[in-house]
């Protein structure tokens, strides 16, 4: 789905959700992501898969989603794996909010669903 | 059948008054022949041509009282309804249009002429049957009355009266015809002028309320935009400003083919069509594409042309697409103008899937992009290059937006409007060096624009990616803080300054509240985010608002 700056879309890796993120998160858009995530959450799933690779930048309202969004999966024992690519603008701010450490991180789509699995 | 044999007495007969048969003097002198004359000359007079309405039906009542010898002249009109007649002009009868009298058709005197179409002698008033008291109240004796016909329908009456008894004939009702004849045609000229001028009124009125209201204020750029109707009609002409959601301004333009009010509205529909494409992100020619597939399926579709762009305050990229548009003008920072090449897609409505080609070129620090419509630079007989060249002498200026809009009016629009009517929109990217001053309104909408300036301005500084990045990030925290502030929607707004100095970047972000105080669990992790971008930051709340100063060396 299209918020406003960035564009969300979803794939299915068997039993991992893997969420791509694209385009800019700030105070303006945070709000509308969400809620975009909302729906895609599932019991069925092992857990989730934020890719932020293509995320250009991100700030607190942006990462204060992704805290979020870790505590409603936690809520019904799920778990969030980002992607953050090798050469990322945001790498920076994620790191300064200590979101590697917090939520587990991987430079590929492939390790993080792996990690998941593991 | 003539007029004179038409005309018959009204009265009361049965009491022996005006039992008059009206015809035609048996024998008439040389001398009355030639005063009969002077009488028609008089009210066929073609001077009486060049009066206003309201001369030419004083002097027509004037003449038309003195050409038959009576005392009091007046017309009535009838009203919208075409039930009633409403005194209009008079002369020694003023009272009556004072007091707005007003008279059933049908009834009375006058009432009975609108209805009869005919001309009415009255010999006696006082014995006959009349509505309008101050007819009596004058003294008038005796009337003579005919309708006012144009093409066929009574539109009025005129009446002349006299104080004391007099026997109007055939010659008299001729005469007071032909003074009819003349206003009839004259007053509904008057009337269909007034309706046009009011529905054209009407319609400049559509058209503004359809244009934007004021344009937007982005920190980077200069706009400026007019609407000018034309000196007789309104047309579907319009220009648009856009804040597009990922920070990029969208400027478009559009002229729908044809005028009046039916152009206006298909405009209105149009704008609002592609600002909606615009808003969804949609590029150019994919917006310009979509506006095309809207206005097929609008039922009695019409044909338009249109041009839309966006531009990026980061980059000063500026994306193009055309539909049958005139070609943009490009104004340089030095103030020489050229027309910009766009590869040009046929007009929107006429081909079932055009390709809608995009055209980018750099909009460089100073330079202005001028986007207006045909009727600018479209001349009756003058080949379209003239009028092309004259816009791009007239263009050449190195001035603001507001400006060069307004010298391409002053040297391309007469006073009174042009033929047609003419839209403009122009965009300046302002130079961004030395140091950003940005006032901003306190919208988080704002922080993406506000994110693609510093950007700029960092570029322009010799900052790197990880600095770039890091000021960025923490400049967008102060900025949010500030946003959060903000007490009164709509009318709040904060300050950047940011300014470098021998390798050190200093940004000062300036509000009207104060710090707010972290809450949540994950709150106050913008202010930890902006301490650990930058080498330093200070937080300082005074009683007019909250600062907050960063300062970070870039790395060579």
């Amino acid at each position: 789905m299209n918020v406003p700056l960035a564009e969300l879309t979803f794939t299915i890796d068997a039993d991992v959700v893997i969420a791509h993120l694209r385009g800019e998160i700030d105070m303006s858009n945070a709000p509308e992501l969400s809620d975009a995530f909302g729906s895609r959450l599932t019991n069925e799933s092992r857990g989730l898969v934020l890719d932020l690779t293509a995320c250009t930048y991100v700030d607190s309202a942006g990462i204060h989603v992704l805290y979020e969004l870790q505590e409603r999966l936690r809520n019904r024992g799920l778990e969030l794996r980002v992607v953050i690519g090798p050469d990322s603008e945001i790498a920076t701010a994620l790191e300064l909010a200590d979101v590697p450490g917090a939520m587990g991180s991987a430079d590929d789509v492939e390790t993080a669903v792996a990690s998941l699995r593991g | 059948m003539t007029p004179q044999t038409r005309a018959r007495e009204h009265g009361r007969p049965e009491r022996g008054h005006g039992q008059v048969v009206l015809g035609r003097a048996e024998a008439i002198s040389p001398t009355a022949r030639a005063a009969q004359l002077g009488h028609v000359y008089s009210l066929t007079d073609p001077m009486l041509a060049e009066l206003g309405l309201e001369a030419l039906l004083n002097e027509l009542l004037e003449r038309t009282r003195d050409a038959l010898g009576a005392d009091t002249a007046a017309i009535l009109i009838l009203d919208d309804s075409g039930k009633e007649l409403v005194a209009r002009a008079a002369k020694g009868l003023e009272e009556e249009v004072e007091q707005g009298v007003r008279i059933p058709v049908g009834g009375g005197f006058a009432g009975r002429i609108a209805a009869e179409r005919v001309p009415i002698f009255i010999a006696d008033v006082n014995h006959a049957d009349i509505l309008n008291p101050i007819l009596r109240e004058k003294g008038l004796r005796s009337l003579l009355g005919a309708p006012l016909i144009v093409e066929g329908r009574v539109i009025g009456v005129m009446h002349v009266g006299t104080l004391h008894p007099r026997r109007f004939d055939d010659e008299d009702a001729a005469l007071l015809q032909l003074a009819a004849g003349r206003a009839g045609p004259a007053i509904e000229r008057a009337r269909l002028f007034d309706a046009l001028d009011h529905e054209h009124r009407s319609a400049v009125a559509l058209q503004r309320s359809l244009l934007p209201e004021r344009l937007p204020e982005v920190a980077g750029i200069d706009v400026a935009a007019r609407y000018l109707p034309s000196f007789d009609e309104v047309g579907g002409d319009w220009y648009d400003l856009i804040e597009l959601p990922d920070g990029y301004i969208g400027i478009a333009i559009g002229d729908v083919a044809g005028h009046g009010v039916r152009a206006a509205a298909l405009m209105g529909q149009l704008r609002t069509g592609l600002r909606a494409y615009a808003l969804e992100g949609q590029p150019p020619g994919e917006t310009l594409k979509r506006l095309d597939r809207l206005l097929q399926s609008i039922r009695g579709r019409g044909m338009a042309t249109a041009s839309y762009a966006t531009f990026s305050l980061e980059t000063g990229a500026l994306r193009i697409a055309s539909a049958g548009h005139p070609p943009p003008v490009l104004v340089s920072a030095a103030g020489e103008a050229r027309l910009l090449e766009v590869p040009v897609a046929p007009p929107l409505g006429t081909l079932p899937y055009p390709a809608h080609k995009e055209h980018e070129i750099a909009l460089g620090a100073g330079e202005t992009v001028l986007m207006y419509t045909d009727g600018l630079v479209e001349r009756r007989g003058e080949a379209l290059t003239v009028g092309l060249e004259r816009l791009r002498q007239a263009a050449s200026a190195a001035a603001s937006a507001e400006a060069i809009c307004q010298r391409v009016t002053d040297a391309l629009v007469p006073a009174l409007g042009a033929p047609d009517d003419v839209a403009m929109v122009a965009l300046r990217n302002v130079p961004v060096e030395g140091e950003l001053r940005l006032r901003l309104p306190a919208d988080p909408q704002v922080l993406v624009q506000v994110r693609q300036m510093l950007r700029r301005w960092l570029r322009s500084c010799g900052a790197g990616p990880d600095d770039t990045a890091a000021l960025t990030l923490a400049c967008g925290e102060a900025c949010a803080n500030a946003i959060e502030h903000a007490y009164s929607p709509g009318g709040a707004s904060f300050e950047l300054e940011a300014t470098h100095d021998e390798g050190v970047v200093t940004i000062a972000v300036r509000d009207h509240g104060s710090w707010r105080t972290p809450r949540g669990r994950h709150r106050g992790r913008g202010l930890k985010m902006i301490r650990a971008a930058v080498d330093e930051v200070d937080v300082r709340t005074t009683p007019r608002g909250t600062e907050v100063l960063m300062r970070r060396r870039l790395h060579p």
